[in-house]
């Protein structure tokens, strides 16, 4: 006989409000319901009320983790339709923002999924190793967590030291070699924990659509860096780490191996910054005058790809059009397969190996 | 011919796609959706999203299908006279929160499918329409 479970919307397990209705039989998961939408915050729809100095600002608080990511695209989308490109050094900068909080993103990510596992001494050791990763992102922007840095045409404030960002990274990676990938890795708690529980088969995985990690953990190998380069992605070199368990130590592991790919990636960025402006002549804020258009940018966000649609009226100081599918989106549906024949005490691990953002789903 | 070449043929289309902004756009009149979403997952492209917009001035609403093919943006626009559209859900499983957000946010009728409610929690019906209720 079987029995509904409902986790959620406010439950220990769950680090935002979403509603997890799980029907068992004894402890075994047979089906899941999800809900959203509980903070549902009509953000695009606010978005049609702001110029295009405000949108920015409004849609950086889409998600309180990439709040950088949402304004890239954003700005990119946004630069489509005005036909301005950010100079060479902006398009630098833009990179080490995006990577830097791929690090703080994934760190928190290791932390939470620490804690959920019952391991608290890592998670305490990943939040400490988080907030290095955040005073980098306070020296460099002023903020902690809505950077504010991009604008249309480049950037709003210079890296004037790159050294000091570089010190930081030096001290992550050591961090990341020496402690968090061996214990993941290695440490009976994780392994028991997260080997061959919540697979996502890479059929299911593109049939859900699902991007980011969680695709790449389940033998997809799609990264938007890679697959469709914006910024300055072009010139740097990184792997793309792929696994194919499709289990929660898969989506840990290319966690674990993008970190380091992502400190690859600053080393480079940060060694070649090219010298010049950072924002576009012609793109002040006075000189802006959008024509009639539409453009959509993309962008890899720490859990995936990020999809900006922008629709702008000639003479209007508003978009008549912002739409964002964000990756929480695509993959939160694919929780529902993960959870099928798992027992009833894993499901919090598993839905939280997505890395959700609730926030983002619920803009 | 690469594969986006083929795509017209395969789909009955004479136009050409048109690159804007780093997307593949191809008209698609008289293209029914439910096609355009077996060829997609022929071809195993990924779904990415639908972008529905409410035209000024009208009860039309334009419906932007986007697919990812091998890195590649596509997209698909349908204009919406009636809102109603066929759904995509049982073809393409990646579309079902999508078509049930544009159902409550833009009140469109997506033909064939069920919807549970309420996906944004916002209001006390189906079809809600916010832009209509905030004007």
């Amino acid at each position: 006989m079987s029995y509904t479970i409902p986790m959620g919307p406010y439950h220990p397990g769950l680090e935002e409000p979403y509603k997890l209705d799980l029907v068992c039989e004894d402890e075994t998961v047979i089906d899941a319901k999800l809900h959203v939408g509980f903070n549902f915050r009509g953000i695009e729809h606010l978005a049609e009320t702001r110029n295009h100095v405000q949108v920015i600002a409004l849609m950086e608080r889409v998600c309180g983790i990439c709040s950088n990511i949402h304004t890239l695209s954003l700005c990119q989308s946004m630069e489509g339709i005005l036909e301005i490109a950010p100079p060479p050094r902006a398009l630098y900068i833009r990179v080490i923002m995006a990577e830097l909080e791929r690090l703080h993103s994934h760190v928190l990510w290791a932390g939470v999924a620490g804690k959920l596992m019952g391991f608290k001494t890592m998670f305490m050791r990943c939040f400490a190793l988080r907030e290095k990763v955040m005073d980098v992102l306070e020296a460099i922007s002023g903020n902690r967590v809505n950077y504010s840095m991009n604008r249309i045409g480049g950037v709003n404030r210079d890296i004037a030291d790159p050294s000091a960002v570089l010190a930081m990274i030096e001290a992550l990676e050591k961090e990341m070699v020496h402690t968090i990938i061996p214990v993941f890795t290695t440490s009976t708690t994780a392994l028991s924990r997260c080997a061959g529980i919540g697979v996502l088969t890479q059929e299911q995985a593109i049939s859900y659509g699902v991007v980011g990690p969680t695709a790449r953990a389940s033998g997809v190998p799609q990264d938007i860096r890679r697959a469709a380069p914006y910024a300055a992605y072009a010139d740097l070199e990184f792997d793309v780490p792929v696994e194919t368990g499709g289990d929660v130590r898969a989506r840990l592991l290319v966690r674990a191996l993008e970190i380091m790919q992502s400190c690859r990636i600053l080393h480079q960025a940060l060694a070649k910054l090219p010298s010049g402006p950072i924002h576009a002549e012609g793109s002040d804020e006075s000189d802006i005058a959008f024509p009639t258009g539409t453009a959509t940018s993309r962008v890899e966000a720490p859990r995936g790809e990020v999809m900006y649609s922008v629709s702008w009226e000639e003479d209007s100081d508003n978009p008549s059009r912002v739409h964002v599918r964000t990756p929480t989106y695509a993959n939160m549906p694919a929780i529902r397969a993960m959870v099928i024949g798992a027992q009833l005490a894993e499901t919090p691990l598993i839905q939280a190996s997505i890395d959700p953002c609730y926030s983002c789903t619920d803009r | 011919m690469n594969t986006l070449d083929t795509i017209p043929e395969k789909l009955g289309v004479t136009d050409a796609w048109v690159e804007k902004g780093r997307v593949h756009w191809l008209p698609c009149d008289g293209l029914k959706v439910r096609d355009l979403a077996k060829t997609m997952a022929a071809l195993h492209a990924r779904f990415i999203t639908i972008t529905a917009t409410e035209l000024p001035e009208g009860e039309e609403i334009r419906m932007e299908y986007h697919w990812d093919l091998d890195g590649q943006l596509l997209g698909f626009p349908f204009l919406v006279s009636n809102k109603q559209i066929e759904s995509i859900y049982d073809l393409c499983e990646a579309a079902n929160w999508i078509e049930r957000e544009i159902h409550e946010y833009y009140a469109v009728d997506f033909i064939g499918r069920e919807y549970e409610l309420l996906f944004l929690r916002q209001g006390d019906k189906p079809g809600v329409n916010l832009r209509e209720e905030d004007e």
